[in-house]
């Protein structure tokens, strides 16, 4: 135990930070994951090993794509495990979980349900992009593909959700 | 649509908002692409809010068919059972950790920092060790549930926070709990458990992790 004079403070810059990007870790665990529940869990777990690995963060700016990548680890990790089950997703739709409904946006509630529906290999650089904010190299280097790989993913995902939000698919050129 | 137009709409489907020169200028020149980088980008606005679910919504009650479930596997439990082990999850030790606290409400008001000596006595008679940087005011070694167990009170930006290092309590996965303005969480750790509980306001996760990442039993 190594406490500290009276009047300071636990928690300081690091644990602010992590409270502050908290809310899009769980929304990036509850897309992978698309269950609540293991969503938390996910992000518990990644807030205690990025607590216990926080020197290895140098610089600031790059906490949220390197929390994001925790969080992907930690939960292929949980479903390695406990060998959890896969979430059948229309199960999940039908059920009509409130994470998913806006309010009265009922364009915005079909989006949530049509990237819940995406195949897990579109739906993940997606929410890294888009979410996270994470670079196509940096995407490419977290799933181990070609940066022209995500490039392809990412095309293909929108091109699902165009569709969706009622434009022409782009053409493909698989 | 020609060959050149589908390479570069692969790379506006990409990345819509970060363009290469090379895209950039065949967009200079081609409308129809321009338009289908204007809809990319206006559906990407949309994707974004789409990802950015509503957390109050997402911390609510189960959906009832899982409570459905919960309630079923719980009776299902206690038919199995015999009923009498059931009044033992999680729900009743968070009970406990309440009651617990509630007899011991003097030490919310403790605010002088334990030297480390003092602090290790407490922890040396539960054979449990906390490494933490967080200023603790409080310190007992209490009988809880046949055991000694520490029990801490932490200073925190949000207010005191009372820990409870519990090595011989097992909890499957995180739980909150609340009552009469006390607000706590129990948290798998290892082994055992740890509990934390703030008055009138929840527990910060941050702070929750910092004790969590001390403990070793």
């Amino acid at each position: 135990m190594n406490p500290r004079p009276r009047g300071t403070t636990g928690g300081g810059p690091f644990a602010r930070l992590l409270e502050m990007l908290r809310p899009d870790l769980v929304r990036f665990a509850f897309w992978l994951a698309r269950d609540r529940a293991v969503a938390e869990d996910v992000v518990q777990e990644t807030l205690i090993r990025a607590w216990k690995s926080r020197e290895e963060l140098k610089d600031q700016a790059a906490a949220r794509p390197w929390l994001f990548t925790i969080v992907r680890r930690e939960h292929a990790r949980l479903y390695e495990r406990k060998r959890l089950p896969t979430v059948d997703v229309d199960d999940a739709s039908a059920l009509g979980d409130p994470a998913l409904a806006s309010d009265g946006d009922a364009g915005l509630d079909d989006l949530r349900r049509a990237i819940m529906q995406l195949p897990e290999e579109y739906r993940e650089p997606l929410v890294m992009q888009v979410l996270g904010g994470l670079t196509t190299a940096e995407i490419a280097a977290e799933l181990g593909l070609t940066q022209a790989a995500v490039l392809t993913r990412l095309f293909r995902a929108r091109n699902r959700l165009r569709v969706i939000y009622g434009l022409p698919p782009g053409e493909d050129a698989e | 649509m020609s060959n050149e137009c589908t390479h570069f709409r692969i790379a506006i489907g990409g990345e819509p908002r970060m363009l290469s020169p090379e895209v950039s200028a065949h967009l200079a020149t081609c409308a129809a692409c321009r338009q289908f980088h204007a809809e990319t980008v206006s559906l990407d606005g949309r994707v974004r809010a789409a990802l950015e679910l509503p957390l109050a919504k997402f911390r609510k009650a189960p959906p009832p068919a899982r409570r459905f479930a919960l309630a079923a596997s719980v009776v299902l439990a206690m038919i199995l059972a015999g009923g009498f082990w059931l009044l033992r999850p999680q729900s009743a030790l968070a009970g406990e950790v309440l009651d617990h606290v509630r007899h011991e409400a003097g030490s919310w008001a403790a605010h002088d920092v334990l030297s480390a000596g003092e602090i290790a006595a407490v922890l040396q008679k539960a054979g449990v060790q906390f490494d933490s940087s967080m200023p603790v005011v409080y310190a007992s070694a209490c009988p809880f549930r046949g055991h000694s167990v520490p029990h801490l009170v932490v200073q925190t930006a949000s207010g005191p926070m009372t820990v409870m290092l519990l090595a011989h309590e097992s909890v499957t996965s995180r739980r909150e709990f609340s009552s009469d303005g006390y607000r706590g969480v129990l948290l798998p750790a290892g082994q055992g458990s740890v509990a934390v509980l703030m008055q009138h306001t929840e527990v910060p996760d941050a702070a929750a992790m910092q004790v969590l990442s001390g403990v070793r039993w």
